[in-house]
């Protein structure tokens, strides 16, 4: 399993990846309020949400910001990473259910941390079955350099 | 009408203190099935998870919730991993208010931490909230 990951060094810039799609559902939703005991009726009161701009339930945020951080494992082989340094995040359209979401990648810098490390800046894209994009930022990883 | 903080109820620094939680690996796995994001080693919790538990948190105190109508912006860093059997808590500033046509912006500083009190996470949220409605302040 660790054979195939990819160190700092080997990353290049502007190395682009795209994710195979996924399908958020109603489960998806309701385990996400479970799990993170976000409960907001934007999530889960379907009546309260049909009088709303959205007409119905919406996905978490950030259960799409979650999705995406799984289906950027998937976009590429696993890179080295030693941990999560941030993110910059915009959220821009909802998610609601029965939509298909994918994750659009590239890699936008490169920074030596330590001697056996670097962080890698990559923009990130989601988008939805109509290519419309719902959320957009940058996420720092924290990568080991080839040991 | 549940009663709800609207945007001119919103007092810029204003803080909040959240209950705290334990996380588990129970939470890891679920959150790994759901999401398919992996920790990075053994014991260690994926980066995103706290952040989610920090929202839930959120609505654990016991002023009325804030009418969000939708979570526009986020700005986050994670200071230093947290572990299985770790516990924590939020504490969270209104750092600014800006008034829009309908509802308005609210910039929200939340920060996670320990059990030991050190900083985990910390950033902003930027949540779009309603302004109260003329007949539900009736």
């Amino acid at each position: 399993m660790t054979e195939n990951r990819r160190y700092f060094d080997e990353i290049e810039l502007h190395e682009e990846y795209e994710s195979p799609g996924r399908t958020v559902t109603e489960a998806d939703i309701v385990m996400f309020a479970g799990l993170s005991g976000d409960y907001n009726v934007l999530h889960t009161d379907a009546e309260f949400m049909k009088k709303t701009m959205f007409g119905e339930r919406i996905a978490h945020g950030l259960l799409c910001l979650a999705i995406q951080s799984g289906l950027f494992t998937r976009a590429t082989a696993p890179y080295a990473t030693l941990g999560f340094g941030g993110l910059r995040w915009k959220f821009k359209a909802p998610v609601k259910i029965g939509d298909t979401i994918r994750l659009r990648a590239k890699v936008v810098d490169k920074k030596d941390l330590e001697p056996d490390r670097g962080l890698i800046t990559l923009d990130r894209t989601i988008l939805n079955q109509r290519d419309e994009v719902v959320q957009q930022g940058q996420t720092d990883l924290i990568v080991q350099k080839r040991p | 009408m549940t009663s709800a903080t609207y945007f001119e109820d919103v007092v810029v620094d204003q803080m909040k203190d959240t209950p705290a939680i334990t996380v588990t690996q129970a939470h890891v796995e679920m959150y790994e099935g759901l999401t398919r994001e992996m920790s990075v080693g053994a014991g260690e919790i994926p980066g995103v998870l706290p952040l989610c538990m920090a929202i839930g948190l959120g609505w654990r105190v016991k002023d009325p919730p804030m009418a969000v109508q939708a979570f526009v912006a986020l700005d986050w860093k994670i200071v230093k991993p947290l572990r299985v059997g770790d516990t924590m808590r939020t504490t969270s500033r209104i750092v600014s208010k800006r008034p829009m046509r309908d509802g308005g912006l609210i910039v929200d500083e939340r920060t996670i931490l320990d059990q030991h009190g050190e900083v985990v996470q910390q950033g902003r949220f930027t949540f779009l909230v309603a302004k109260r409605q003329k007949e539900a302040s009736a």
